[in-house]
């Protein structure tokens, strides 16, 4: 078996186990293993280079600050989201597809790569400049190129040692580390005793004239800052290994933070000290050993140096060869180790590196701040410390993670975003600060807080937490609704953009509103409006401007839209077909603080737009409210938008009547039924009239497409759940009788029978109640089930089992509150009606909804069952055996 | 298939873990440490402007 087998073999498997969940039992890090690893891994000869940089910047007192301070600070922040990479065994790399997509956390890792590797150039500059300094020093001139030709032996030979693969980089890191150690301790010895110690301690730097002392302590932080949170790509695959998430954490902060810091002040106390002696700042610890001791000091540092500057660039062209193997997984080790070097040798070439250093750190921390900002966020405050691992190694049927073709838009716009935020504020190339205040905060604590908060404002809006939140199963919220919060009034600066919003929703269909006995009516008072579909929403603010009102809204209108913007449109949350008393309270407070109190009484959409029964009870709390009650008849929203096929209808024309049906006056003298009459007569409606009546068209080739979901029993040969519908037909699939639906709402059979569709739909609701008279009535399917207990997220409640008969509903469910399987009984009497859905946002399907106090529980057909589960033939059902037509 | 079947079981057995609250958690005495060292980091951050 060849070499160059057993390296890919290897490679293989490293990336293969390195991939891999470290299980507890395998982890081999406790607190002192992982800090010594991660000491090692921060300790290198760039350490050096950040000393001299931040000595030219602020006295030695700053300089400690920002080196161990600023350093512990920003590493006690982004270390925190470690803690997932120790609880699950995975390293970052894994967990970063959840917030970028698997396909968007391949450009995450190449940029990653674009701006750490640059460090390693730092090391190939330093081996050369120590090289050339020491020969020197022994009075040997170099040609003109020297320079360039020993940095890129040093990328040459590192390259080679990493293409040798695992065991050939065990032992390097294993000699690479005590010999770094032992430099330091030489550099500190030299550098403290050659020149006297206030000298250090009270150092200041000779600043340019215009220089800012208070901009340098700045830079100064923020180069500790950028310093730290760019060395987190090569530390990201080490907690994963350690035994307690503690242990992990703390090990990552004060492994950079005093280890690598350290290391950092050893350097800038080397640069103070050749300063003082030679008048020349210096981040060559060769150099400094053989000016400031012996030259035979200088030249075994000088191999030492030698070898830890190669054995860093072989360990770094190593850490992202296999980290780049783990995300290419197609392209050979060798090639990318190769690439790697080119990378390097091109900085090498171009030979500004050192010069940029503080640029270049700055660069890296404005790509890794965002980054840090996201994976905090993200872990905190949204996936609440959950992760759904199955996704994130992207296993067969779990794709939660897949977002928009592998690339999670939010994530990568919120990097892009808080990478541009940085250069607002700073430029790094030519240190150019644009704007002083942020700058205060340093460019990285600013991105940092800027992409978090933009990512957690992002994640507040419905739309965007569901699309980033795919995974909520893993971690959902199970708080219930708090139905007993008191509603806010309707936002007074939120009621222009909302009745602009209206305006612009109804003006295609050109809304008219009439109003009856409205002179002196003034809030408070009670409005009962007919529901058909969502355009009510936009008709009510019009017909009742220019007050303001309060609505009664669904939860589920909440989780759509947000909370937030529900709670400023002035809307009460609550569930159908309860019995809220809560709802009461708040309805009663409304009244009392002088509003508008909305309820549509039918509390659904009108399946064939005709209006419901409606019940007492509406007339009761008329009476109890002692206020003017008001109907609103909006006609032709159910034609522009029918619930069995959401696409609007262009062709519909809106009417509304706004009446006060019942004065302030009236409302106490009059008994429940009278003002129960009055009610039901001005909200007796049917919209396939008023769009004969009124010759509205609508013309639209799909017009009939999913009328078989009201209209499911055949006329000719009786069977249930026979129709089907295309275009502008509706069609059995049994016995092919087809009605073709015209212009004007009216369906036409072959021979040329004409159907009005509310009496074709209330036909089928008598053979219903024929079933349940002649008890032949019962469904018994099984079912997939979601429960919604609040505004933020359905709970997937598994497949179950859902019963309807005499008694009314059982259902069965995973009830993730106990976490067992069990049975909810609604009895037959608690319900007049229940929620139905033919195709619940347009992409779920049709479903039936039954709630409790702290649950709505959406319930759909499975694909056994999808044949016989047709929700109008379960209200028609609920309805009967609730006591409507009683 | 091999690496799926691995990876499952794995993954499966760290949940259960999780589970059982086998898992070493930082608990809430640690994020509070975490939470003042930080603070004083940050003081002295700001310390550091009036040297």
């Amino acid at each position: 078996m060849s070499r160059k087998h057993d390296v890919n073999k290897e490679i293989e498997n490293e990336v293969y186990c390195g991939t891999l969940p470290v299980l507890p039992k395998e982890r081999k890090y406790g607190f002192i293993d992982a800090l010594l690893v991660l000491s090692g891994y921060c300790i290198a000869t760039w350490s050096y280079t950040q000393g001299s940089y931040l000595a030219t910047l602020v006295g030695f007192k700053q300089l400690l600050i920002g080196a161990f301070l600023a350093a512990i600070f920003m590493l006690m922040v982004y270390q925190l989201p470690v803690i997932l990479s120790v609880r699950y065994g995975i390293d970052i790399w894994i967990w970063l597809r959840s917030v970028f997509g698997p396909k968007g956390n391949k450009i995450v890792t190449i940029i990653i790569i674009l701006v750490n590797f640059p460090w390693y150039a730092v090391c190939c500059e330093l081996f050369a400049d120590s090289m050339e300094n020491l020969l020197g020093l022994f009075g040997i001139q170099l040609f003109n190129g020297a320079h360039l030709v020993l940095s890129l032996s040093c990328v040459v030979v590192g390259t080679i040692i990493a293409l040798r693969g695992v065991g050939t980089i065990t032992w390097t890191t294993r000699i690479l580390v005590p010999l770094l150690l032992l430099v330091g301790v030489a550099v500190v010895v030299v550098g403290f005793t050659s020149v006297p110690m206030d000298v250090i301690w009270n150092y200041q730097p000779q600043l340019a004239g215009d220089a800012d002392k208070t901009v340098n302590y700045v830079l100064n932080i923020e180069a500790n800052f950028a310093f730290v949170i760019t060395l987190v790509g090569g530390m990201a695959e080490v907690p994963r290994l350690c035994k307690s998430e503690k242990s992990g954490y703390y090990a990552g902060v004060l492994g950079q933070g005093a280890a690598g810091s350290f290391f950092v002040v050893v350097g800038a106390v080397m640069a103070i000290a050749m300063q003082y002696v030679t008048g020349q700042m210096v981040d060559d610890p060769t150099l400094m050993m053989a000016t400031l001791s012996a030259p035979i000091l200088g030249l075994s540092s000088l191999l030492l140096v030698a070898f830890a500057n190669i054995g860093t660039q072989a360990v770094g062209s190593y850490i992202y060869g296999v980290m780049l193997k783990s995300t290419f997984k197609k392209i050979s080790y060798k090639t990318l180790v190769l690439v790697l070097g080119v990378y390097v040798a091109i900085l090498c070439v171009w030979g500004k590196i050192t010069e940029y250093f503080g640029s270049f750190l700055t660069i890296g921390a404005c790509v890794y701040a965002p980054l840090a900002a996201l994976l905090f966020v993200d872990f905190f405050l949204i996936r609440k410390q959950k992760l759904d691992l199955k996704s994130a190694y992207e296993l067969p049927g779990h794709n939660a993670y897949r977002y928009s073709k592998g690339f999670n838009i939010v994530g990568i716009i919120c990097l892009a975003l808080g990478f541009g935020f940085t250069l607002v504020i700073y430029d790094p190339i030519q240190g150019i600060i644009h704007n002083k205040i942020l700058f205060m905060l340093t460019p990285t604590l600013a991105s940092f807080i800027f992409t978090g908060v933009l990512y957690l404002l992002l994640s507040k809006i419905p739309g965007i937490r569901r699309y980033i939140r795919r995974d909520t199963y893993v971690s959902p919220d199970k708080r219930p609704f708090d139905r007993a919060k008191v509603p806010p009034r309707q936002n007074i600066f939120f009621l222009p953009l909302m009745w602009l919003l209206c305006k612009m929703a109804v003006s295609p269909y050109k809304l008219k509103i009439d109003k009856y006995n409205m002179e002196g009516i003034k809030p408070p008072f009670l409005v009962y409006g007919s529901h058909n579909s969502f355009m009510d929403f936009y008709v009510t603010p019009l017909a009742l401007k220019p007050y303001r009102a309060n609505y009664i809204s669904e939860l589920e209108g909440f989780e759509n839209f947000g909370e937030w913007i529900y709670r400023q449109a002035g809307c009460l949350g609550t569930r159908k077909f309860i019995n809220d008393q809560s709802l009461i309270r708040n309805i009663a407070r409304v009244i009392k603080r002088g509003d508008i109190m909305v309820i549509y009484p039918e509390a659904r959409y009108a399946n064939v737009g005709t209006n419901s029964h409606l019940t007492p009870s509406i007339a009761k709390l008329a009476k109890m409210l002692k206020v003017p009650v008001v109907t609103l008849n909006m006609q032709g929203n159910y034609l522009q938008q029918p619930i069995w096929n959401l696409k609007e209808r262009k062709g519909a024309r809106l009417h509304a009547d706004l009446k006060c049906v019942v004065t302030a006056e009236e409302v106490t003298k009059l008994s429940v039924d009278e003002i129960l009459g009055r009610i039901s007569k001005e909200l007796t409606y049917d919209e396939y009239k008023y769009q004969l009546d009124n010759k509205i068209v609508i013309d639209d080739e799909w017009r009939a497409e999913g009328l078989h979901y009201p209209l499911y029993k055949c006329r000719k040969c009786g069977k249930d759940f026979a129709m089907t519908s295309s275009g502008s037909k509706i069609t059995c699939k049994f016995c092919g009788d087809s009605y073709e639906m015209d212009e004007l709402g009216q369906l036409h059979s072959s021979s040329g029978e004409v159907i009005h569709i509310p009496d074709w739909y209330e036909w089928q609701r008598g053979f219903v109640h024929e079933e349940i008279r002649e008890g032949r009535y019962k469904l018994d399917i099984p079912v997939r089930v979601e429960a919604l207990p609040n505004s933020v997220n359905f709970v997937d409640c598994g497949i179950g089992r859902f019963i309807q008969d005499n008694d009314g509903f059982s259902l069965e469910f995973d009830n993730y509150r106990t976490e067992k399987h069990e049975t909810l009984k609604f009895p037959a009497k608690s319900m007049v009606s229940l929620h139905t859905e033919y195709d619940y946002r347009g992409k779920f399907g049709p479903c039936v909804t039954l709630s409790t106090y702290d649950d709505t529980f959406f319930i759909y057909p499975t694909e056994e069952s999808k044949d016989v589960f047709n929700p109008t033939k379960i209200q028609f059902a609920t309805e009967y055996l609730g006591g409507l037509y009683s | 298939m091999e690496t799926d079947k691995e990876l499952e079981s794995r993954i499966d057995e760290i949940l259960i873990a999780e589970k059982e609250n086998k898992l070493h958690r930082m608990t809430k005495r640690d994020y509070i440490i975490a939470a003042i060292i930080t603070a004083i980091s940050l003081l002295g951050i700001i310390g550091g402007f009036f040297l």
